[in-house]
C-alpha cells in the first residue's frame, strides 16, 4: 500500500516537474537547453546531497534541522586549514569531513542516548554550530584562494559541458536508494518511523540505526561543504543558510512521510530538480527570486494536502 | 483532482510571469544590475536612479539579487543571466574571488560586464563605476574642516579600527593634503571606534577631555558618526562640531541639532543613475577601454581613470538636503 501511494505521488511530481519544463520553454529566455540543464544541476548539488541523506533520516520519524549549519561549520573548518593552517587541500578536506561526521554523532547520540526529540536535538545544535562558525571566524573571516584543482570540483566540467559534482550526487543517490529501499537496514528505517517499540520488539536495532543515519547526514553536510566552497571560490560562516529547509521541502515534496515509516529516495530527486528548475525558471522569465518562495510553499502544501485527502480515501 | 489542482497553481504561475514580465524596450539592449542586497535602502536608492536612467535610454533593466546579503545567490543569479542572455550584467560584488569566475565566463560569452559600489578582480570586468576614490574622499572632508574651523585649529579623528583598510587609505590622504595644502590644520590624535557606536561615543568623550583645544571631531566609520555626535552633545561643548563619512538616516538627528555640521557620503541614486549610463554606453561602443571621459545624462562629463569610471566629488548631506534620502 505506502509503496502504491508513494509510486502514484512520484508519478505526480514528474508531471508537475513536465509542467513546469513546457511553462518556462515558453515564459523563459532560452530555458531548455542541455547547458541550461547542466547549471540547474550545479546549482542544486549541495541541497540535493543533504536532501538524500535527509530522507533516511525522515524515514524514521526523525528530522535533522542542523545540516545548513554543519555545512557551514565544516566549510570554516576547511578554509581554516587549508588556507590559514596550511594543510594540504585533501588533508583540510578530511578533516572537514570527520567534522561533520562529528557533528552528526552528537546529535545522533542526544537523540538516542538522552532520548531527546530530534527536532529538539537538531533545533540546538542549528544554532550550537552555525555559532560556533560565526565565533570561530568573527562572522568575518572568508577564506579565498583556493587551488583551481579543488575549484575544479565545484565549477569544473567534463565531457563537453557535465558538471563535475554530478557524479557525486549521482554516487550519493545510488547508495541512499539502495540503503533506503534495498537493504535490511532500509526496512528497519521505515519501521522505526512506522511504530518505534513495535521495530524494537521485532529485533530492530534501533539505537544504532538512528545513529547511523543521523551520522550519515553529518557526514554528508561535510562532503557538501566542500562542494559548496568549490563553486563559490570562498569559505564563510554563512554557507549553507537556510539549506536545511530547502532540503526538507525537497524530501516533503517528493512524498517522504515527515511522520516517518514511508520513503522516496527517488520522490527525493524528483522533489529537488522541481524546486530548483522553479528558481532557474523563474529567472528566466525575468522574475524576481522571491516569487520562487511563494511558489515554492503553495507546491509544499499542495502536495501535503493531496497526501492527507489520499490518506484519508 | 490532483491534474486538476496542479494545473490550476501552474496556470497562476504563467498569469502572474505574463503580468510581471515583459516590459517593452526600444533598442532590445537588456542590462541586468545586481545589488549585494535588495532590502538595503543603500541599494534601493540604487535602484530608483537605475530605473530613471532606463527609461532615459529605453532599456530594459533587469533588477534581481539575494534578498540578505547572500554570495551563493549572487551567483547563482548570474549564471541564469548569461543562461537568459543579456547585453551587461552590472554587480555591487560580495565575494570578489567567487564571483569573478562567474563573470569571467560572461564575458566568454559576449557580455560586457560591469561592477559598481564593490569591485571585481579586474580581469574579471570592463570597467568599475568607482562611487569615491580615497583622494575624493580626504578632499571633501578637509574641505569642511577647514571651513568650520575657518582654516587653522586643530582637530581629531575617530576611525573604524587601527588596521581598517580602507580608512587608513582615506587617513594617508588626509596627511599628504594637511602637509601640501591645509598647513593651518592640526591632527592631535586618531582614535579607534571598532565599528561601533557605543566606543565611539567613549573615544570621543576622552578626546574631548584630553584636547581642549580640539574643535572638530572627524568621524570616518559609518556608526561613529552618531556615536562621536552624541558625545559631544552630551558633552555641552557647543564650541565642537563633527564631521566625517557615513549614512544620512543615521546623522539626520543630530544634523538637525547642529552638533554635526556635515556628512560625507556619495549619491546613491546617482550611482545607480550613472551604472545605468556606463552599461548602456559600453554595450553601444561608445565606452571603449582606454577613455578618458564619458556623457552620463543629467549627470553631464564624468572622468574615466584607466578603468575606473568616476562619480566624482563625494556628496555631502547637511540639515538642509538630508531629509530627500533615506538609508
Amino acid at each position: 500500500m505506502t509503496d502504491a501511494a508513494s509510486a502514484r505521488a512520484t508519478r505526480a511530481l514528474l508531471g508537475l516537474l513536465a509542467v513546469e519544463l513546457v511553462a518556462f520553454t515558453f515564459l523563459g529566455h532560452n530555458f531548455l537547453s542541455i547547458a541550461n540543464g547542466f547549471e540547474v544541476v550545479r546549482a542544486s548539488v549541495e541541497v540535493g546531497l543533504l536532501a538524500l541523506a535527509l530522507t533516511a533520516v525522515i524515514a524514521t520519524g526523525g528530522i535533522d534541522l542542523s545540516v545548513g549549519s554543519l555545512l557551514g561549520l565544516c566549510a570554516v573548518v576547511f578554509g581554516w586549514l587549508a588556507r590559514e593552517a596550511g594543510l594540504a587541500v585533501p588533508v583540510a578536506a578530511a578533516c572537514a569531513v570527520l567534522a561533520g561526521t562529528l557533528g552528526g554523532l552528537l546529535n545522533g547520540w542526544l537523540v538516542t542516548s538522552l532520548r531527546l526529540p530530534p527536532l529538539i536535538v537538531t533545533l540546538g545544535t542549528y544554532s550550537l554550530y552555525r555559532g560556533l562558525a560565526e565565533a570561530a571566524t568573527g562572522g568575518v573571516a572568508n577564506y579565498t584562494g583556493f587551488p583551481d584543482g579543488f575549484l575544479g570540483l565545484g565549477q569544473g566540467t567534463f565531457l563537453g559541458g557535465v558538471p563535475a559534482q554530478l557524479p557525486l550526487l549521482a554516487a550519493a543517490f545510488l547508495f541512499f536508494w539502495a540503503l533506503v529501499h534495498r537493504s535490511v537496514v532500509g526496512r528497519g528505517l521505515e519501521a522505526i518511523g512506522y511504530a518505534p517499540e513495535a521495530a524494537r520488539h521485532a529485533g530492530v536495532p534501533v539505537g544504532a540505526r538512528l545513529r547511523l543515519v543521523y551520522v550519515l547526514s553529518g557526514t554528508v553536510a561535510g562532503v557538501a561543504s566542500l562542494v559548496y566552497v568549490a563553486r563559490l571560490g570562498q569559505a564563510k560562516a554563512d554557507a549553507g543558510t537556510g539549506f536545511e529547509l530547502l532540503a526538507i521541502t525537497a524530501v516533503v515534496l517528493g512524498g517522504t512521510s515527515i511522520f516517518g515509516g514511508r520513503a522516496s529516495v527517488v520522490g527525493t530527486l524528483v522533489g529537488l530538480f522541481v524546486l530548483a528548475l522553479l528558481q532557474n525558471g523563474l529567472r528566466l522569465a525575468d522574475q524576481p527570486a522571491e516569487l520562487a518562495g511563494v511558489l515554492t510553499g503553495m507546491l509544499l502544501l499542495l502536495a501535503l494536502a493531496l497526501s492527507r485527502e489520499r490518506k484519508a480515501s | 483532482m490532483t491534474r486538476r489542482a496542479l494545473s490550476l497553481l501552474l496556470l497562476l504561475a504563467v498569469a502572474a510571469c505574463r503580468g510581471g514580465g515583459g516590459g517593452a524596450s526600444t533598442d532590445g539592449l537588456t542590462v541586468a544590475l545586481m545589488p549585494k542586497n535588495k532590502g538595503n535602502p543603500y541599494f534601493v536608492s540604487c535602484r530608483q536612479g537605475a530605473e530613471e536612467a532606463a527609461r532615459e535610454l529605453g532599456v530594459k533593466l533587469l533588477w534581481d539579487g539575494p534578498t540578505e546579503t547572500d554570495a551563493a545567490k549572487q551567483n547563482e543569479v548570474v549564471e541564469a543571466w548569461i543562461t537568459r542572455g543579456v547585453n551587461v550584467i552590472a554587480v555591487s560584488v560580495e565575494n570578489r574571488e567567487g564571483l569573478s569566475t562567474v563573470l569571467r565566463k560572461a564575458r566568454g560569452r559576449g557580455i560586457k560586464v560591469l561592477t559598481f559600489d564593490a569591485d571585481a578582480l579586474p580581469d574579471a570586468r570592463d570597467f568599475f563605476v568607482n562611487q569615491a576614490t580615497p583622494r575624493g574622499i580626504a578632499e571633501t572632508l578637509l574641505e569642511h574642516t577647514s571651513r568650520i574651523l575657518g582654516g587653522a585649529g586643530e582637530f581629531a579623528i575617530v576611525t573604524a579600527s587601527l588596521t581598517a583598510a580602507n580608512q587608513n587609505e582615506w587617513i594617508k590622504e588626509i596627511r599628504d593634503l594637511l602637509a601640501s595644502k591645509y598647513s593651518g590644520l592640526k591632527l592631535v590624535d586618531i582614535r579607534p571606534s571598532d565599528d561601533d557606536r557605543k566606543r565611539a561615543f567613549d573615544e570621543t568623550q576622552s578626546l574631548l577631555k584630553a584636547y581642549p583645544s580640539v574643535k572638530v571631531v572627524m568621524a570616518i566609520a559609518s556608526p561613529a558618526v552618531p556615536g562621536a555626535a552624541e558625545a559631544v552633545k552630551q558633552s555641552g561643548r557647543t564650541d565642537v562640531k563633527v564631521t566625517g563619512l557615513g549614512l544620512p538616516n543615521d546623522s539626520k538627528p543630530y544634523l538637525k541639532d547642529g552638533v554635526l555640521d556635515s556628512v560625507v557620503l556619495w549619491n546613491t541614486q546617482d550611482l545607480g543613475y550613472l551604472t545605468l549610463y556606463a552599461a548602456s554606453a559600453l554595450a553601444r561602443g561608445t565606452l571603449k577601454a582606454g577613455a578618458t571621459s564619458f556623457e552620463a545624462g543629467r549627470l553631464k562629463t564624468l572622468r574615466v581613470e584607466g578603468d575606473n569610471i568616476l562619480l566624482g566629488t563625494p556628496f555631502t548631506f547637511t540639515k538642509d538636503n538630508v531629509d530627500r534620502f533615506d538609508f
